[in-house]
């Protein structure tokens, strides 16, 4: 399924994926649709946009895992977007592709978040590399804030230095896997960290009155 | 014109209130008048003196509720007759009763002039307007009043000129200050409207037509980098339209960098701004740039760069790594020779002035990597 505002986007998108032999079963243009197309063609991988007609992408990919748990989310998106980009991966998303990438590497990557691989760029690792700083210093951090083992600090940080998956692991003497977990396990303590947030934000403003 | 002046004039409450004011203090003369009458030498005089008060009132009255009226000429206009009804008191009064009295249209209504100076010119004007009135007071009987606990006129009409001077400036800085904001907001507004076409129209069309034109391969590559390029270009404006400018001091290390972002060049930023002291920011911003010169001239046409930008909070480390075929162990005084270190020198120069390091390390699989140490005093 591909989500995105812009029809020629859009359009290309779909066209590139079928051509690599993917069956898109759905598109969309916005926050609402996505959702209500998601809910009935259960999609394996979503790639979103940022900016949509009626919301952002994040607030898409939230809500297309709300109705349909299983789809993974692969983000494609323009460089500007990354605080969007961000708060995507919050909401659930595993993938994060730049526009500009070809249609090859777009294929590969929606293959990889099928199989349940994270996809990522040196971009997306900057900015989860500075996110868990930022919520480090937060004066609100206490023991449920996530917090990056060694381990995956030095992984993000060779990741946003532009090593691959492999080369890490060359460098490393790990697997090309056990880096690519480590990676997805970053994005996956941000998840449950939000989650965690929302609800404590939900029970302080309002839902026990 | 005079509906126009009076449609944006802030301070067209004050002129009502004060021609409400100026109604009852004709009441007000008219009361003195009938009771005074019997005792002044010319009651015909004082009569006819006494239509030309009311007339005068009516006129200044719908002059400025309309707004004609809200200028010089016409407020020395009203100074002028007040302060001449106030002296005619001397044909229609004997000397004597004009000591024993008020002036003879009263000076109630005669501060009708001091509140119309005060609402057009403000507190200065209103004050000397005040005086004025006070002054042909002090003429018609002879001498000047120092005792103002017996007589507050002077006092009165010096707060009146102040007090209703004030509120008129006030409320003229205050709708200034409103429509600098209403002006500032529409603008911000029209920005925001044009940052969303541009990016949802030629950014999009720009992204794609690079993305096919690197698919396409040959010559078009070139019209691919040049629309990718353009495409940065937009993208910045664009996310820098709707952000304010840079406060006081510092500068934004992540704002400064994204700039360097380009086909082979990838930059790894944190979520939120780095600020640094605005010489600071721009020394690293030159030593990245030297870096990626220094990438560009020896690192091969097929090497890409890679920026990382980390806050540690008491230090901020800068990371400019390529994948080109760094340098060979041994190989580090050809280096020197050939100038890649010469390049070098200016980027150590660079940190070192700013009290941080730098420090260039070849890794395992090739590439050169810079890492820039920022410490910071907070």
């Amino acid at each position: 399924m591909v989500v995105d505002d812009h029809p020629i986007w859009r359009d290309a998108v779909a066209r590139d994926l079928a051509e690599e032999g993917f069956t898109v079963v759905a598109t969309a243009d916005g926050v609402g649709s996505a959702g209500r197309r998601a809910a009935v063609v259960t999609p394996d991988v979503v790639v979103m946009d940022m900016r949509l007609s009626d919301g952002s992408g994040a607030a898409a990919t939230a809500e297309v895992l709300t109705v349909s748990p299983s789809s993974r989310v692969l983000v494609l998106s323009a460089s500007d977007e990354r605080d969007d980009v961000l708060e995507a991966v919050k909401a659930g998303a595993t993938g994060y592709l730049v526009k500009s990438a070809s249609k090859h590497e777009l294929a590969d990557a929606v293959r990889a978040t099928g199989e349940g691989r994270a996809v990522f760029t040196p971009g997306l690792a900057g900015l989860v590399l500075g996110e868990y700083r930022r919520m480090a210093r937060s004066p609100r951090g206490d023991d449920s804030t996530p917090s990056l083992t060694e381990r995956e600090t030095e992984i993000l940080r060779h990741v946003a230095k532009g090593l691959t998956a492999k080369q890490i692991a060359e460098r490393l003497s790990l697997s090309h896997r056990t880096v690519e977990n480590h990676v997805q396990a970053t994005f996956r303590k941000l998840q449950v960290a939000n989650r965690v947030e929302l609800a404590r934000y939900a029970i302080e403003h309002g839902l026990d009155e | 014109m005079g509906s126009h002046a009076a449609g944006s004039d802030p301070a067209t409450p004050l002129w009502r209130a004060a021609q409400v004011f100026r109604l009852l203090s004709c009441v007000y003369a008219l009361g003195f008048q009938i009771a005074v009458n019997d005792d002044l030498e010319r009651p015909a005089v004082g009569w006819a003196l006494f239509a030309v008060l009311v007339s005068w009132s009516v006129a200044c009255a719908a002059a400025y509720l309309h707004g004609y009226g809200r200028r010089m000429a016409w407020v020395g206009a009203e100074v002028v007759v007040v302060v001449g009804l106030m002296l005619s008191t001397e044909i229609v009064a004997s000397d004597q009763w004009a000591l024993d009295n008020q002036s003879w249209p009263t000076t109630l209504w005669a501060t009708n002039a001091t509140i119309s100076a005060a609402i057009l010119l403000g507190p200065v004007a209103g004050m000397a307007a005040g005086l004025l009135v006070t002054a042909s007071n002090a003429v018609l009987k002879g001498y000047v009043s120092v005792d103002v606990g017996r007589n507050a006129t002077v006092v009165i009409e010096l707060a009146v000129g102040l007090a209703i001077g004030l509120a008129a400036q006030t409320a003229r800085r205050a709708h200034a200050e409103l429509q600098r904001a209403a002006r500032l907001a529409a603008t911000l507004e029209e920005r925001e409207r044009l940052s969303r076409e541009v990016h949802d129209g030629a950014i999009q069309v720009l992204a794609l037509v690079a993305r096919r034109g690197r698919e396409i391969g040959g010559p078009t590559t070139e019209l691919a980098e040049l629309a990718g390029e353009q495409e940065r270009v937009l993208r910045r404006w664009v996310s820098s339209a709707g952000s304010p400018a840079p406060v006081g001091l510092s500068a934004d290390l992540v704002t400064l960098l994204r700039r360097r972002a380009a086909d082979r060049v990838s930059v790894s930023l944190p979520p939120e701004p780095v600020l640094l002291p605005a010489e600071v920011a721009r020394e690293v911003d030159a030593a990245v740039a030297n870096a990626l010169d220094n990438v560009a001239a020896h690192a091969g046409a097929d090497a890409n760069a890679f920026i990382l930008v980390e806050d540690l909070d008491d230090a901020v480390v800068v990371s400019i790594r390529d994948d080109g075929p760094g340098i060979e162990a041994g190989r580090l005084e050809e280096a020197v020779g050939e100038g890649r270190v010469g390049v070098s020198k200016s980027i150590v120069g660079r940190l070192n002035w700013l009290g941080g390091t730098a420090r260039l390390t070849t890794g395992p699989e090739g590439g050169t990597e810079w890492e820039l140490t920022i410490p910071r005093s907070r």
